[in-house]
C-alpha cells in the first residue's frame, strides 16, 4: 500500500538522550478488524468505512459468531457493540477474550459504562468516527495520506 | 477450472459489480465474503435472509447478486429469500447453496443459471458462477 511512518527515537549518547530519526519500512498488511454489531444496517456501514481506510475487516453478527472467529483467527482490533442481542450482550465476549488482551472500542445505545473495556463510542455514531479512532489506536494512517 | 469459466474469466469484469452473500456460518461467509473481496467484487454480509432482505431494501445500496445459504436460522431460508427477491427486485440475481441433496431440484426452479451450488464448494467456483449469471444477463 505504500504507507509508512517516520517514528522518533531517543537514543542514548553517552550520558545524554539525542533525538534520532528512523523510517519503519512501509506496513503492507492492513490491521484486521472485527465489527460485532447485531445490527446489520450499522454493521455493513462502519465495516464498509473501515474498509475505505484500508483496514482489512470481518463481521460478525452475535456473540456466538464473535467468539467463534476470535477463535481462529488473529484480530488487531475489535470494534463490539455491548448491546447485542442475547442475555450477556456484547459483555459475553469482553468476558471470554479476558485471557487474551485485545485492542477494544466498544459501542452502545446506553451511556458509557464506568468499567469500559477500551474507548467507548455512543450510538448514533458517525462512522468516520469510528474509523479515525481505530486508526489511532492502530497507528495507521487515515486514507487522504495513502 | 472448466474451458467455459476460463473463457468467462477473460470477459471484463466491473470491479463495483456488489455481491451480498447470506449465510449463518460465521466461518463460511466470512472465508467467501474475503475471497470476492479479493477478486473485485463489493460484498455485504447478512447472517439471516432477514437481515439481507434489509440491506436489500437500503436505500444507498444496490446489489447484483444474492449468494445465499439454503438452510438458515430464522423464520425465511434461501428459498423464501429467493423468491422475495424475485418478486421484489427482478433485475438482481440469486445462487442458492446449500449441503442437501433435496434441495437442487427446488433450487432449480428459482435460478435460472442452473442448479444450486452444493457445499462444500470451491470458492473459486462461485465467483466463475458469478461471472457465468453476469454474462448470462448481458445476452438478454
Amino acid at each position: 500500500m505504500g504507507r509508512h511512518h517516520v517514528v522518533r527515537l531517543l537514543v542514548a549518547s553517552g550520558a545524554r538522550m539525542s533525538a534520532a530519526s528512523v523510517t519503519v519500512l512501509p506496513r503492507r498488511i492492513p490491521p484486521t478488524i472485527l465489527v460485532v454489531e447485531g445490527d446489520v444496517r450499522i454493521r455493513y456501514r462502519v465495516s464498509d468505512e473501515l474498509r475505505a481506510w484500508g483496514f482489512k475487516v470481518l463481521e460478525a453478527g452475535s456473540a456466538p459468531e464473535a467468539l467463534t472467529v476470535l477463535d481462529a483467527v488473529q484480530v488487531d482490533l475489535l470494534f463490539l457493540a455491548l448491546d447485542l442481542p442475547g442475555t450477556g450482550g456484547g459483555w459475553d465476549v469482553v468476558h471470554h477474550i479476558r485471557e487474551r488482551p485485545t485492542k477494544m472500542i466498544v459501542t452502545s445505545r446506553e451511556t458509557g459504562p464506568s468499567d469500559s473495556p477500551g474507548p467507548f463510542v455512543r450510538k448514533p455514531y458517525q462512522a468516520g468516527e469510528v474509523a479515525a479512532l481505530a486508526a489511532r489506536s492502530l497507528n495507521w494512517p487515515p486514507p487522504t495520506q495513502a | 477450472m472448466s474451458t467455459s469459466s476460463t473463457h468467462l474469466s477473460a470477459q471484463a469484469d466491473s470491479p463495483l459489480q456488489t455481491i451480498l452473500v447470506v449465510e449463518d456460518e460465521v466461518l463460511i461467509r466470512l472465508v467467501i465474503a474475503e475471497y470476492l473481496r479479493e477478486c473485485g467484487y463489493r460484498v455485504h454480509e447478512a447472517v439471516s435472509a432477514e437481515e439481507a432482505m434489509l440491506i436489500l431494501q437500503a436505500p444507498e445500496v444496490s446489489v447484483d447478486i444474492v449468494f445465499s445459504d439454503v438452510e438458515m436460522q430464522g423464520e425465511m431460508d434461501g428459498f423464501g429469500l429467493a423468491r422475495w427477491v424475485r418478486a421484489n427486485m427482478p433485475e438482481t440475481q440469486v445462487i442458492l447453496t446449500s449441503g442437501a441433496d433435496r434441495s437442487a431440484d427446488i433450487a432449480g426452479t428459482l435460478c435460472e443459471a442452473g442448479p444450486l451450488m452444493k457445499k462444500p464448494y470451491h470458492t473459486q467456483d462461485v465467483v466463475d458462477r458469478i461471472k457465468q449469471l453476469k454474462a448470462t444477463a448481458k445476452r438478454f
